[in-house]
């Protein structure tokens, strides 16, 4: 396995650079902060898509101030799930709501007290509670320089990676016919090295090369591992997953309850970009492309990366909702990626890699009630865990119908 | 006694012979007599060489090509009940002029690819029939026209309704008179529309045409009841039902709805005992006469005489009128005595269009008292209004220049009307032709203006099969072409500045006036029915109109020199609307088992004396040239000829296929009749004609497939019939151990004393599976795709056979003879009984289809999808548009076969596991089982004991196929009853 020593051998350079860039940056540009403020920082990341302390209405209301306005368990509840109130006919959420053009709220999944610190963020306008720092770097305008550079990293190692390991495959190759060549030559021709074992070793190693990356290369025919194709939109997961940490599935509403995951319509796009008209990087060329697609009628053609075999069949929902898979463990860190990427090479012995060690939620659903070996083999201690194979799940049936 | 079954006349005669020489059966395939070069091959060394050379240039090019862009576009504005991957299903009706069916519409990605039946239907009660489930690909119909036209030029719909309405204003100033030509409409709402009409254009007169009609029967009621109407029918109430020349399982009025009601009293399990009886008399083999427990070949003109003398013996015995009549020639008393046994719970129907016998039918059954019972006129039917006398008239008038203008909507007499000549000298006489047709059928190519009707799928509507019962149509699609609905056009001529959906809600919001509706809320109500798709209302429980005697007599008994011919209505094609649809052309007729063609049955005495056989070529009084083909219980002195075929316009697939036989309808006293016309037949020597029957392939040779015994006996013994079942239980074993299941274990269970043979599920599983349609020639080389048959066997005499069907798909073998010869593994068992196909894996060995006792494989012998020469609806992109997403076209050079639709299998685990509980029994339907008008199919988990599949297990009628070779189906069937005496 040359071409597997090869590429772990850049790996592991990237891995020492990527952790030594890490540390280095950490020591310069993180104050020195309390652990649960720093918590209450990141967590307000989410709400800076569409808020301001200070700075004017955005999508939503300027918070400054939004302590005294309102009672600390009101806004427990609305920063929760603001919908829920509004429906349930809360006079408050109903008249808050009106004002902002009857644009939901997202709901969010943080407990009280991360509420909590997030209202004693806002308290403190901005600031870290309890530290005293200056305002020289201030981070409302720009994420922190810590998340900032992992995702940065993050990103050029996947494309380095896919770069090296086209060069690297091919520079073996070559080298190797060269080799072959060079030494079938000098056994027949030439005969300058008179040990003949030379050539046979050489030659019996540059064929078996040859043949492995063939073989590679023809296995792999059809797949797309680290495709990164331009979208029409430089649309970037990284400010919206990763920044303003946007719930994956508040876009890909669909993943829970589909096959597909689904791209959302230009039209979810606008509960937050009817307000945010510009972008921090491309300015409002990006985001003017959304509003040329509801002005023209003309939906955005976006360029599918993750492609799957037609004769497979693939469902989110299952994977998503009933399995409780994240979706980084199949699409890598989506949340570091300005660009989407296409990390895993979807091939069917990585489906199958998972499906033989993943655990099912055998005992959360009901629905596996019904396999009464399985639940009696694990009471009386015969194995530890059900895993999808336990079930069934690595029979062709399963995807191929 | 030792039964001997058989397929084909061809089989039968075999095995006599076979019997007699004490030898094997002749094989079916022979190299003997073939050129060298068909046994070796014809390939060369050369030919191997140049392969290989091309294949690894192929492939060396297509490595190097780069990966398509695949685009992933998203809708603008997503509604919200639309999810990318997940089914909306929609209640409509399907009802085409002829038949009606209330459904559901799958829809992915709102679009229409599967038709299924409405469980909360009072009438089809989910229940559907081949055409309903093919009709989904007419949507798709690349010959539906994609603009209106004038004079055969594409051209707008605002020249077409300014021409329209300046000449229908023109004509009314002038009085002249027009004519709305429609077929039956049973649509409350469209009746009011064209009563508004008929108001603003005095001049315009309505008349329902229908190709098969019904005519006779709403006179005879009339006549006799002072009601011109057809009755509802309770075929589930009766214990005794008698047809003469009804196909009421098959074509008759409401077929999907009567064999719900058969099949409901003729299911045994659960320890019940008694079931209903059925006699057939019929002139051809028809679906319900082979499911008949007693069948009798008539002649057609024989068919009064018979009927009048079974109302004499019944009227000898209750003291009515009896009339003089010669004898009948089949002995009726033991119909009659049972007839008189069950009084108020019997049926005689006929569905013969002559007034005479309909006289009869309705005195018999009056005389049995079973108005108010099994027949009830208070909630008439009002399918098949067609006026046969109204349509002669229209003709006449037509040739003699009094008609000015006509508009036509949802017929095609020029193709259909036993007097079409005439029909169409009298249409070159009208100045001003419309047609509503949605594809230039004969009759809108002879039109001025064709203003195409939406399909179906694409329309508002509503129906009223029985009163009392209303059904709605609603769109599943946005208008696939610039069309308009019929009912929108009605209303733009009219001036009416509303659409049709907004008109028949008005209509309804008038009519249902709150204390008709629980609630009192219109809005609510309606949004209801909506959803419901059906909506049932009360009718006020009158005493059954009073019977007024009219004097009967068998009809003129004419017996001319030659074949009384029957034309009939195949279960695919019906009446010829459908022609262009692939799906019905290639499903084998479950009698026949041929597909593709019409041909002249004719009965195996006949064919010896007149040296026939199956393919020669006849000549019809001159007329046309056509194949017999000879037909086991065709009753001597008579044919019978399918109606449907011979079109001349009707699409790619469809156009010109077979003969038409309207031409040869009995026209006596105007009546549309399909029996009776007397017709000469001649030899073409030396003539065939290549018929593509499915019947000598898939045979079971004779080993006992098709079990069955009699109710007496089984009532003494419930393994009656069934011993084979019981001697294999005790004798074979294995050295292996049983496969031991945890959790799941899909079984299916057929009962064949319930299933009819309707094919229903042939088509449903087409649709539902991505079967593609393959063609005549393929289907003759023993091609077929399908992943269901039907098999048929025919048992005792050649002039009445005894009939049975069986459906047959992959019977999912626990030990299957399959999995074992697989070199690659493609096929293989899975942890639930499945028996998978993995078509990816495939190498295409066949060794599986060789292995396969049921011979239930198929394989694609090419590339069925983009392929000119398989020019059906795969291939355009149109047609496409009905593949079913969840499941993948299976590529050449593949075998595959009945999946027991995992893919809905999987989907509702999916399901239980997201609503965090159990799977229920019966939430998984396969597409065969959710439509079946019988109930014959049931599917679910063999280890769930309170599932419906396992107590049909534990039946004692309960065995498998071919269990002696132990194979350990998961596939059980249940022994065919019959109700008869011994």
């Amino acid at each position: 396995m040359i071409i597997n020593g090869i590429t772990e051998g850049y790996t592991l350079k990237f891995r020492v650079i990527l952790t030594l860039g890490i540390f280095i940056l950490l020591f310069f540009a993180s104050p020195p902060v309390h652990s649960q403020t720093a918590d209450d920082e990141k967590n307000f990341q989410q709400c800076k898509a569409c808020h301001t302390i200070g700075g004017g209405k955005l999508v939503g209301p300027d918070l400054k101030g939004v302590n005294d306005k309102r009672e600390e368990s009101w806004l427990i509840k609305f920063i929760q799930n603001s919908q829920a109130l509004v429906q349930s006919g809360d006079k408050t959420a109903i008249e808050v709501f009106e004002a902002n053009f009857k644009i939901p709220m997202p709901s969010h999944n943080l407990t009280d007290d991360q509420v909590r610190g997030i209202l004693a963020y806002i308290r403190n306008d901005g600031k870290i509670a309890g530290a005293e720092v200056t305002v020289t770097e201030t981070p409302t305008t720009s994420p922190s320089a810590e998340a900032l550079a992992t995702a940065e990293e993050g990103v050029k190692l996947l494309a380095e990676k896919k770069s090296d390991e086209r060069r690297n495959m091919r520079s073996t190759f070559l080298i190797m016919i060269v080799l072959l060549l060079i030494s079938i030559t000098d056994l027949v021709f030439i005969k300058m090295v008179k040990a003949k074992w030379i050539h046979y070793v050489i030659i019996l190693v540059s064929v078996a090369v040859v043949i492995e990356l063939t073989f590679v290369e023809a296995v792999a025919l059809g797949r797309q591992q680290y495709y990164q194709p331009d979208q029409p939109i430089a649309f970037s997961h990284k400010i919206h997953s990763g920044q303003n940490k946007i719930d994956c599935q508040y876009c890909h509403y669909t993943a829970a309850e589909s096959m597909h995951a689904g791209i959302p319509p230009v039209t979810l796009c606008m509960n937050c970009h009817a307000q945010v008209k510009s972008g921090k990087k491309t300015g409002t060329v990006e985001i003017a492309k959304i509003y040329a697609a509801i002005e023209t009628n003309k939906p955005v053609e976006w360029v599918k990366v993750h492609n799957l075999p037609d004769h497979v069949y693939f469902n989110h929902a299952q994977h998503v909702n009933v399995g409780k898979i994240d979706c980084q463990k199949c699409h890598g860190e989506v949340q570091k990626m300005d660009q989407i990427i296409q990390v895993e090479d979807l091939s069917m012995g990585w489906c199958i890699q998972c499906h033989r060690t993943q655990t099912v939620q055998f005992a959360n659903n009901k629905f596996y009630d019904q396999y009464i070996k399985l639940h009696k083999k694990l009471e009386d201690g015969e194995i530890t865990s059900v895993t999808v194979k336990d079930i069934g799940g690595d029979e062709c049936q399963k995807c191929h119908y | 006694m030792e039964k001997i079954y058989w397929q084909s006349l061809e089989k039968h005669t075999e095995q006599q012979i076979s019997v007699l020489n004490n030898n094997k059966p002749l094989p079916e395939f022979s190299i003997e007599g073939l050129d060298e070069s068909e046994i070796k091959g014809k390939s060369s060394r050369r030919d191997f060489l140049k392969m290989l050379g091309f294949s690894v240039s192929a492939v060396a090019l297509v490595s190097s090509c780069q990966m398509p862009v695949r685009k992933a576009i998203p809708m603008l504005n997503q509604p919200e009940e639309l999810i990318p991957g997940i089914a909306n299903f929609y209640a409509s009706t399907f009802f085409d002029g002829t038949d009606y069916c209330s459904i559901l519409v799958k829809t992915r990605e709102s679009r229409p690819i599967k038709i299924e039946g409405n469980d909360l239907s009072p009438l089809t009660k989910g229940g559907t029939s081949a055409r309903v489930q093919a009709s989904v690909l007419n949507l798709y119909d690349d010959a539906r026209l994609k603009k209106p036209t004038r004079q055969r030029e594409e051209t707008n719909w605002s020249t077409i309704d300014e021409e329209v309405i300046k000449q229908l204003n023109a004509l009314n100033a002038t009085g002249k008179k027009v004519v709305l030509l429609t077929s039956t409409i049973i649509s409350p709402s469209t009746k009011g529309l064209i009563g508004e009409f008929t108001t603003t254009f005095p001049n315009v007169e309505w008349i329902m045409y229908d190709p098969v009609s019904m005519f006779a029967m709403r006179k005879a009621n009339e006549m006799q009841f002072g009601k011109a109407v057809i009755p509802d029918y309770h075929f589930d109430k009766a214990q005794i039902i008698v047809g003469f020349n009804a196909d009421y399982l098959g074509n008759w009025l409401m077929p999907v709805a009567f064999t719900k009601q058969y099949s409901a009293n003729r299911k045994l399990a659960g320890g019940k005992k008694t079931m209903s009886r059925s006699y057939q008399f019929e002139s051809n083999l028809s679906l319900t006469g082979s499911n008949a427990d007693l069948r009798y070949g008539i002649k057609p003109s024989d068919e009064g005489l018979i009927l009048l003398n079974l109302y004499n013996e019944i009227a000898r015995n209750t003291g009515a009128t009896i009339y003089p009549t010669a004898d009948s020639p089949i002995d009726i008393m033991p119909v009659a005595a049972d007839l008189l046994k069950n009084k108020g719970a019997s049926l005689v129907v006929s569905g013969t269009n002559d007034l005479n016998i309909q006289l009869i039918v309705n005195a018999i059954n009056n005389l049995l008292a079973n108005y108010g019972t099994t027949i009830d006129l208070n909630r008439p039917m009002y399918l098949k209004q067609g006026n046969d006398e109204k349509m002669a008239r229209l003709v006449k008038d037509m040739n003699a220049g009094d008609i000015s203008g006509i508009l036509i909507h949802n017929v095609n007499p020029v193709y259909d009307y036993f007097n079409a000549k005439d029909f169409i000298s009298g249409l070159y006489k009208t100045s001003f032709k419309v047609s509503f047709a949605d594809t230039m059928d004969e009759t809108a190519a002879l039109c001025d203006l064709v203003c195409p009707n939406h399909n179906y799928l694409e329309s508002w509507g509503d129906a009223l099969p029985v009163e009392g019962y209303l059904s709605i149509m609603q769109p599943t699609i946005q208008p696939i072409f610039t069309t308009r609905q019929f009912e929108d056009s009605l209303l733009i001529w009219l001036g009416q500045n509303i659409d049709f959906s907004t008109f028949m809600e008005k209509f309804w919001a008038t009519k249902m006036n709150d204390n008709h509706i629980e609630g009192g809320n219109f809005t609510q109500f309606w949004n209801q029915t909506k959803h419901d798709g059906v909506y049932q209302y009360p009718v006020e429980n009158e005493t059954q109109p009073s019977f007024v005697d009219q004097k009967l007599t068998s009809g003129s008994n004419k017996k001319g020199a030659g074949l009384e011919l029957v034309l009939y209505e195949k279960m695919s094609i019906g009446t010829g609307k459908y022609t262009n649809n692939p799906w019905l052309l290639e499903m084998p007729d479950p009698i026949t088992t041929s597909t593709w063609d019409n041909y002249l049955c004719i009965s195996p005495n006949f064919a010896k004396e007149n040296n026939l056989k199956l393919e020669d070529v006849v000549s019809i009084n001159g007329f046309f040239e056509i194949p017999v083909l000879v037909q086991p219980g065709q009753p001597d002195g008579t044919a019978a000829l399918a109606v449907g075929f011979g079109r001349t316009s009707a699409g790619k697939a469809g156009t010109n296929v077979g003969q038409n036989a309207y031409p040869l309808m009995n026209s006596q006293n105007n009546l549309a009749g399909m029996t009776g016309t007397v017709i000469q037949i001649e030899k073409i020597s030396g003539k065939t004609y290549p018929l593509a029957l499915t019947q000598t392939h898939h045979d079971m040779e004779g080993r006992p497939i098709a079990r069955e015994t009699t109710l007496p006996e089984y009532l003494k013994n419930p393994f009656a019939g069934n011993e084979q079942h019981v001697f294999d239980e005790e004798h074979n074993v294995s050295l292996y151990s049983k496969i031991q299941y945890d959790g799941l274990h899909w079984g299916m269970s057929i009962d064949l004393n319930s299933c009819t043979g309707c094919s229903n599920c042939v088509i449903a599983c087409q649709s539902e599976n991505n079967v593609p349609v393959i063609g005549k020639e393929q289907v003759k080389n023993r091609r077929i795709m399908h992943w269901m048959r039907i098999d048929r066997y025919y048992a005792r005499s050649e002039e009445n056979p005894e009939v049975y069907h069986i459906p047959v798909m992959c019977q999912h073998c626990d030990n299957a003879p399959c999995e074992n010869v697989c070199p690659v593994a493609a096929t293989n068992h899975s942890t639930e009984g499945l028996n998978q196909m993995a078509y990816n894996r495939c190498i295409g060995t066949r060794y599986c289809m060789n292995n396969c006792p049921y011979k239930v494989r198929r394989f694609n012998w090419f590339e069925f999808t983009n392929n000119n020469k398989f020019d059906f609806n795969m291939n355009s992109e149109l047609g496409r548009m009905v593949l079913n997403p969840d499941v993948i076209v299976r590529q050449r050079g593949v075998v595959e076969k009945c999946s027991l639709c995992v893919q809905r299998i999987q989907e509702k685990k999916l399901v239980a596991k997201m609503e965090d509980r159990e799977l229920r029994d019966g939430e998984i339907r396969t597409a065969c089982q959710q439509s079946c008008p019988a109930d014959a199919i049931q599917f679910g988990n063999l280890l769930n004991k309170e599932s419906a599949v396992y107590k049909q297990v534990k039946e004692d009628r309960m065995y498998h196929l071919l269990e002696q070779l132990h194979t350990l189906p998961s596939t059980s069937y249940l022994t065919r009853v019959r109700n008869t005496e011994a």
